[in-house]
């Protein structure tokens, strides 16, 4: 990936739709100084209104679909959804309750997938930089 | 003589401040976001993905004072509620069966 990927930065909004807090620790954990995110552009936000990325973990509860639908919803064109976990690509651990309506592909759509339980924070970076290649594509913009 | 800097007035430095003012706001303004949607949920107010309420539930109701109130008396207050259905043939029924009701006791205690 070139130097024209870090034009701008990346605006990350993340969403927890039902996980056991064990992705969201690891999404955290990528931006501690140990691996630093932050330095490449990559921030969390706290509207999705301002994002261009949703980070969603969880296997999507009952009570939480309506409000990933809305929160994908109000997030501005063009956008890239990334599926953080096990449970937020197949229901995990979790995938016989019968409180879930997810995976998460099954309400939004989602463009990158992180398997995982969960996934290290290497996996997360990787990710979010297919994300971002994928999100320059879509907004027209070169990519090296 | 002592100048106090806040009793300054000079209004062309007034207007142009305000000129300047405006221009940055304008200028900050122009530099936003402009690929969103107008007219779909990306407009909307983002409440933590709860749906926003309507401009006229945005206020909160005198009736919400009266909490403890009704929370108090919710015994008498939630078969009453119930009775008064609003239609006009349950309120006869109850007038039939009430006037029926009097007349029993009045008769047993022989006043007709």
């Amino acid at each position: 990936m070139g130097l024209n990927s870090f034009k701008r930065a990346l605006w990350v909004y993340h969403l927890n739709t039902g996980s056991c807090n064990g992705c969201d620790i690891e999404i955290l954990a990528a931006l501690t100084p140990r691996y630093d995110l932050e330095r490449l552009g990559i921030v969390l936000v706290g509207s999705p209104r301002h994002a261009d990325v949703l980070l969603v973990t969880g296997p999507v509860t009952r009570q939480m679909a309506p409000r990933l639908k809305r929160i994908y919803e109000q997030t501005p064109d063009p956008k890239v959804v990334i599926a953080i976990g096990s449970c937020g690509i197949e229901g995990g651990v979790f995938y016989e309750s019968y409180n879930l309506v997810g995976p998460i592909d099954q309400i939004i759509p989602v463009d990158v997938y992180v398997p995982g339980c969960p996934p290290r924070p290497e996996a997360i970076i990787e990710a979010v930089v297919k994300a971002w290649v994928k999100l320059e594509k879509a907004a027209g913009q070169k990519v090296a | 003589m002592n100048i106090n800097p806040l009793d300054f007035w000079n209004p062309l430095i007034c207007i142009i401040s305000f000129i300047v003012l405006i221009a940055a706001i304008y200028l900050f303004r122009s530099r936003g976001q402009k690929k969103y949607k107008k007219g779909t949920a990306q407009t909307q107010i983002f409440l933590s993905g709860e749906e926003a309420p309507g401009a006229e539930q945005q206020h909160i109701k005198a009736h919400n004072i009266y909490w403890g109130f009704f929370q108090a008396l919710k015994q008498y207050y939630d078969p009453a509620i119930k009775a008064h259905t609003g239609i006009i043939n349950d309120y006869i029924i109850w007038f039939i069966a009430l006037t029926a009701a009097i007349a029993v006791i009045l008769f047993v205690v022989g006043l007709i």
